[in-house]
This record gives C-alpha cells, structure tokens and sequence, in this order.
C-alpha cells in the first residue's frame, strides 16, 4: 500500500509541489534567520576569534562585552606581569579612530594596537605585507574588507567607481599619517568598520587624546597553571577583570542577548517562518487529505484498516517534509556559499539544520495528527453517499 | 443451501434524538447463494443504507445481519474490516477509482490489502482486466477511460479477490442503454462464477430484467419481492 500512497500524493502534482514549497520556504526561513542571527552573533566576537593567542583577556571590572573599551592605566600591565603564574603580558588597544579620504569624507576605523615588540593579537591572514612590517615607520595593516569598501580610494567624481586600498597608499588617521603595509584577512566585525591594525606606541599616536589608553591585557598562562586559578589572582592583585576567550565570547553574546532587539527580531521571523510552514503545509494536506477522503473510505470499505491508513499518510507526510526542508536547507547552503566573504552576516553551524530538521518534523507531525483524526472519525459507509 | 444474507427485524435510524430518521423500518430479507437480487424503490426510501449494513459499512440499530452466516453484529470492528475485504465487493454508480493510479493498479488494492504479494497481485489484475475486456488498457489512467471502461475496472477491481458477495449501488445509472446492458451481461456471465451473490441497488428500469428477483423498497421496508419485471 505504501507505493499506492505514494501515488496518490505525487499523482496530484498541484497539491503535492505545494506542500513541498510550503515546508521549503519554512526549513528555508528557520535556517536562513537563525543563521544570520548565529552570524551576527559571532560577528560581535570576531575579534576574539581572530586573536587566539593569549590565555586570558585582562580588562576593567566594568567592562561588559568585547566592545565595551574602558581604559586602564598602563602601569596595569606591570602589576598583571608581576602576578604569579603570568608568563608573559602585552599591552592592547582598540578603539575608533576617524580616517580621513582623499575626497574629505570622514570613515570612522576600528584601530587595533598591538604591543611594539611581539607585535601579539595581529591579524589571523595576510593577503599583501607582512605583520612584521608593522615595525617601519607610520605602517598600518588594513583589513580586505575595508581596503575593498569603505576605505577604498575615491573617483575623481562621485559616480566614478572606488580604487581599492594597497600597499603603499597613503591614510589620514585623525590628522597622523599612515602607510599601508599589508592587507589582512579578519572577521568581520558587528558594526561593519574597517578595522586597521598597527603598533600600540602608534596606536596612542593615532587616539584622541585621553588620560588612559590602554584597552585590554593579552596574558599567556604559564605552562601547567590554572587558568581560572590564573585569573582569580590577577583579579585578587589588580582589581582587573580575567576572561579566557571563551569566557570573554560568552560575556559579549549575553549582552548582545540581553541588550540588544536582536534576539527577538530574529526569533519573531524564525517563529513567523514556522507558523507560515504550519499554516501552508497545514491547509494544503489538509484539503489534500478531504479530497482523498472518499478513496480512503474506499480503501477501509475494501478491507484497509487503520493502521494501514494511517502508515500511508505518515509516509506521504514524511517525504512531503523530507522533501522540503531539504530543498529549503539547500537553498540556505547555497546562501552561505554565495555569500562567504559579504556584507550578509550568515553562519550555518551544525546545529541550525538540526534544528530546522526538527520544526518541519514538528509542522508534518502536527499535520498528521490533524489528518489522522480525520481518517479515524471516516466512516467507510461514505462510500455510497453522492 | 445456507443462505448468503439473513436480515431479520433490521433497523436503522439517522440524526440525534427528538430528530431521528428512520430509514430501515424492521427489514427481513433472505438472498441465496448465486443469486442476483436487485433493490428498487424511490429515492430516500433506504436502500443504499441497506446495502451498506449488509456490505458491513454501517452499523444497524436493531435486528440481525447474517453474511455466510457471520453475524456482523457480533464481530470487532477490526474482524468486521477483515471480513469485508475478504468476502465483500464494491461497485458504485461513480466507480470511484484512484485517478493518480493505472487500471492494473487500481484492480490491485483488494488483493494488496489480503496480503497478497505484490508481483502476484499485478498478474492477477491484469487477468481480471482482460476477463472485463480491457486486454488493451492495462496501463491506463482511469480519466482516459470511457464511462463504460472506468465501471469495467471497478468490475475487475470487485471481482478479482473472489470475494463471495458483489454489493452495487446503481452500477449502470451513469452509462447510456448499451453500455449498461454489456456490463449487466459482465455482471452475469463473469460475477455470479461460483456461487457468488449479487446484491444491486438501481432506478434503472433498463436492467431490471437481468435480476433473478427483485425487492421492492418503500419507507424503509421491503413491500414485495418478485421474481420478475412484469409483477412490478
């Protein structure tokens, strides 16, 4: 009987390709939203993502996420070397500091300093340059993104199309002059800014004037030490906050999580793309399974029980959603491959089209119900009716 | 010779209380084994509840229904499915074929649902069809039958299980003179094989030659049967 049910759904090629779009466009929107929102998320803790080398994030108390900058004073780094069980500490900063272009538009940039000597928290890939050119003298390192966007050379007039930073041009860091030595590869960050790396004694050169600049404190733990034991003392000692980074990547998402709309804009659309699959995959099996109510009287009228009606439209439910959540989860993937590398902030871990494997199962699981109670209330003496 | 139907005293109302129809009024009725019985009689009068009740598709109020001396009463809803896929066929006015299914496959499902295999189940159906004389549509679709094909392969579809019992509800109402009286022909010649019963409820004044008796129904009772047209 199951090829018989199989049948009778594919047979009827309108209702059956719209079941399949609705439970497409549901898998769809679950896994295109919650991958934008898993995106974003993990755009907000790029940076920590891109400087894996220290052990711990030293930073102010106060300090809620990664981009919550709450100066220290420099004297900190000696205190956070002197404490025991730190191998090694360096000084870092990170803050916004205004480009100027050629036209006289002003581009705001996420400077990163790094310590003069180690030059540690550099960026992940190089594409042009080398970090170690950072040592010559006015030398920034420019991200591809920026270098390509928003610090790309201006046309001779507005219409003219943008020449990508390079090696060798030239920038206005808050009236400082800057040469670009070398294009990185980084994630991109929350708000989309160019991010510019360079040394810290540099960096303070470039930074508005303040009375503390120091951003945070890499520190290397050393070997066989604890880090959270680490961490408790630099805390005791200093007064200052120790994150590792994923401590310091869990802090920034719940405050993006807690502070933000970004949660529930995103659960709103993914919730929304659940009720549409409901609705759409709903109606359409369910006027699907009225049209067939008279061979399915048939079918119990010549001897099919209910087990075996019921295993027919279990089986015609489940391929409906098999069918259309992968089509959905392949368009999404076709999405995350297309855009790699783009402005869309779109991350698919493996647990997205876990989860979106488990709506449309819920969406065909709560339609079967629906059209089960119909079959069991079916009197096969409908048969004769007119 | 037992008899194929025993009905005695049997009713059988519709609607709630206070609203109740009645539509069998205490029916006795007695169809032999190879017997092609037709119930006639205006509309509402009960006759397709009848049927129903005899084919096992509907449960009476009051009374007894005996087929092949099974009391239906006394059977589990489950044992009662079972029963009728084995012993009962169908065929209706709007031979209610599965459209998304060939001719050979649609003849299919009784034996599917008897557990025969699958292979087998196809062989035999398309006999069937060729006993019916649709050698030559084995593969078709029923929408790109006639009317006349599409009761064809309801036919084969009653027949081709060998079930003991063939209940018709107005078989020949929807084809025109000739091709109800070929498939009456059908009926004689290839569904009353082997003792098989015939139980047919028709307006069809056309074919009522072909039965070996008639009931005649009114308000819910059988008034009179007789053995031919001409006593009507």
């Amino acid at each position: 009987m199951y090829l018989i049910a199989l049948k009778m759904l594919v047979g009827n090629k309108g209702k059956f390709f719209a079941m399949i779009f609705g439970v497409a466009l549901t898998s769809l929107i679950i896994t295109q939203q919650s991958s934008i929102f898993v995106g974003l998320m993990s755009r907000t803790v790029g940076f920590i993502f891109d400087t894996p080398l220290p052990d711990l994030w030293v930073m102010d108390p106060k300090v809620q996420f990664v981009d919550d900058i709450k100066p220290m004073q420099d004297t900190k780094l000696l205190q956070v070397r002197g404490v025991q069980g730190v191998e090694w500490a360096v000084p870092l900063y990170k803050g916004s500091i205004r480009a100027r272009l050629a036209n006289g538009t002003f581009q705001t940039c996420n400077v990163i300093g790094l310590d003069d000597s180690t030059l540690v928290g550099g960026p992940p890939t190089m594409l042009e340059g080398r970090v170690a050119d950072l040592r010559l003298a006015d030398s920034v390192i420019v991200d591809e993104a920026g270098a390509l966007g928003k610090l790309a050379k201006p046309g001779a007039t507005p219409q003219s199309p943008r020449t990508p930073l390079k090696v060798g041009d030239l920038l206005e860091l808050n009236d400082n002059r800057a040469v670009v030595v070398g294009i990185a590869r980084t994630t991109r960050t929350f708000q989309s800014q160019p991010v510019v790396y360079t040394t810290y004694s540099r960096a303070m050169r470039f930074a508005p004037r303040e009375r503390k600049l120091l951003s945070f404190i890499l520190a290397k733990v050393k070997p066989g030490e604890n880090f959270t034991e680490v961490a408790r003392r630099i805390n005791a000692q200093t007064g200052l906050a120790a994150y590792t980074g994923p401590q310091l990547k869990g802090l920034t998402i719940r405050y993006f999580m807690k502070n933000t709309g970004i949660p529930i804009n995103f659960g709103i659309a993914v919730g929304l793309g659940f009720l549409v699959g409901v609705a759409i995959v709903g109606q359409t099996f369910y006027s699907f399974i009225t049209d067939n109510m008279r061979y399915l009287g048939i079918l119990k009228a010549m001897g099919a029980k209910n087990n075996v009606l019921f295993t027919m439209i279990v089986l015609q439910t489940f391929l409906v959603g098999a069918l259309g959540s992968g089509i959905g989860m392949g368009i999404a993937s076709l999405t995350s491959i297309i855009s790699k590398n783009s402005e869309l902030a779109f991350y698919m871990p493996w647990q997205i089209p876990i989860i979106t494997v488990l709506a449309t199962t819920l969406i065909t699981l709560l339609t079967t119900i629906f059209s089960l109670w119909k079959v069991i209330r079916l009197e096969p003496g409908i048969v004769f009716r007119g | 010779m037992e008899p194929a139907i025993v009905c005695a005293n049997l009713t059988k109302s519709y609607g709630a209380k206070g609203n109740l129809t009645q539509a069998l009024r205490g029916i006795d009725l007695e169809v032999k084994p190879g017997e092609l019985f037709m119930l006639v009689g205006p509309s509402g009068c009960g006759k397709t509840t009848l049927i129903s009740v005899i084919a096992g598709i509907l449960n009476h109020d009051e009374g007894s229904c005996a087929i092949f001396s099974h009391d239906l009463d006394a059977m589990e809803d489950g044992e009662r499915t079972e029963f009728r896929g084995r012993n009962v066929g169908f065929v209706f006015q709007a031979y209610n074929l599965i459209p998304t299914l060939t001719t050979t496959e649609n003849t299919s499902i009784p034996l599917i649902l008897n557990g025969v295999p699958r292979a087998e189940a196809t062989e035999r159906s398309r006999e069937m069809l060729k006993q019916v004389g649709l050698g030559a549509k084995l593969d078709t679709l029923p929408t790109e039958l006639s009317g006349g094909q599409q009761q064809r392969v309801a036919i084969a579809r009653a027949l081709v299980h060998n079930p003991r019992l063939i209940v018709c509800d107005e078989p020949t109402s929807a084809l025109d003179h000739t091709t109800g009286a070929e498939i009456m022909e059908l009926f004689r010649h290839e569904a009353l094989k082997e003792g098989r019963t015939l139980v047919i409820v028709t307006h069809d004044a056309r074919i009522f030659h072909y039965a070996d008796r008639i009931g005649v129904m009114d308000d819910g009772r059988i008034t009179r049967i007789v053995n031919s047209p001409s006593e009507l």
